[in-house]
């Protein structure tokens, strides 16, 4: 599996998951946020073929918006935990969705979503695995981390 | 026709979001309750009457596979269908919660005809 795949399952997945779920269009690819822009981080692990990590960062006012469209609540009397169980909800969809595409063993195990910190060092090494779009009301950003197998699931298993 | 539901997910939001597609669908709902993973939901079921349950697969606690096994194990719940609602679109997987006792199987993301499509094929009840 190459990086190009690897993005494409992750513009198509976010694509999928925003018109569904949140109906909402994604507006094309678009610069990532700088480092201290106000947004909120969701991180999902996975165990798969192979295993890894999944980050979402989301503008903070994106995600209320999108949490209020979502329960279809005022923004106004929106709480911030269902702002925050909107966010790992949709984390944990558009991860779904992206392993869907590209897992090999044809099968995965999602880890509860949680709030984490932008790890910058770690999207470092993310560079051609991350994905930026616009949602009209601030950007989304998700990147994936796979780890690198040394041997195979069977190989593994016989262990 | 209204019908009773339970609805299974640890993450409020996807039980707020799916009652209220149901909701908006126009399926009618003369009850409609939540359970936060899969011991919750026997707890329910152990009370109330449900016509159909829709479950999350991957939840802390009793998740939805053990949930299907202990449907399937108790007599007074095995007829009741369950619906899967998964982000999880691996056909392996699809086919071993089949096997386990779903009647139906709903892939997050979904339309949200997609969702009433799949209560009204469960429940037998005809597509207007």
């Amino acid at each position: 599996m190459n990086d190009t795949t690897v993005r494409d399952a992750l513009s198509t997945a976010v694509s999928d998951v925003l018109e569904s779920m949140f109906f909402l269009e994604a507006l094309g690819e678009a610069p990532e946020p700088p480092p201290e822009a106000e947004t909120v981080t969701a991180l999902v692990t996975f165990d798969g073929d192979p295993p890894g990590s999944f980050y979402m960062r989301l503008a903070s006012m994106a995600a209320n918006s999108i949490a209020a469209d979502f329960l279809g609540e005022d923004p106004g009397t929106l709480t911030e935990q269902q702002s925050t169980s909107v966010t790992l909800e949709m984390a944990n969809m558009i991860c779904g969705a992206v392993l869907s595409r590209i897992e090999s063993s044809g099968s995965f195990r999602l880890g509860t979503p949680r709030i984490a910190a932008w790890d910058a060092t770690a999207a470092e090494t993310m560079q051609e695995t991350r994905y930026t779009v616009d949602t009209g009301n601030g950007t989304l950003t998700v990147a994936i981390q796979m780890e690198t197998r040394t041997c195979s699931p069977a190989e593994r298993s016989a262990y | 026709m209204a019908y009773r539901v339970l609805i299974t997910d640890d993450s409020p939001a996807m039980r707020a979001f799916v009652r209220r597609v149901i909701e908006l669908s126009g399926f009618e709902l003369s009850a409609c309750f939540e359970a936060g993973d899969g011991a919750e939901a026997l707890d329910v079921l152990h009370k109330e009457w449900v016509d159909a349950i829709l479950t999350d697969i991957n939840m802390p606690g009793v998740d939805g596979e053990e949930l299907l096994r202990r449907l399937a194990a108790d007599e007074s719940l095995r007829g009741i269908p369950a619906i899967v609602i998964s982000t999880d679109a691996t056909q392996s997987r699809i086919s071993r919660l089949m096997a386990l006792g779903a009647r139906g199987y709903v892939t997050k993301p979904f339309r949200p005809e997609a969702l009433r499509a799949e209560l009204e094929r469960t429940l037998g009840v005809p597509s207007e």
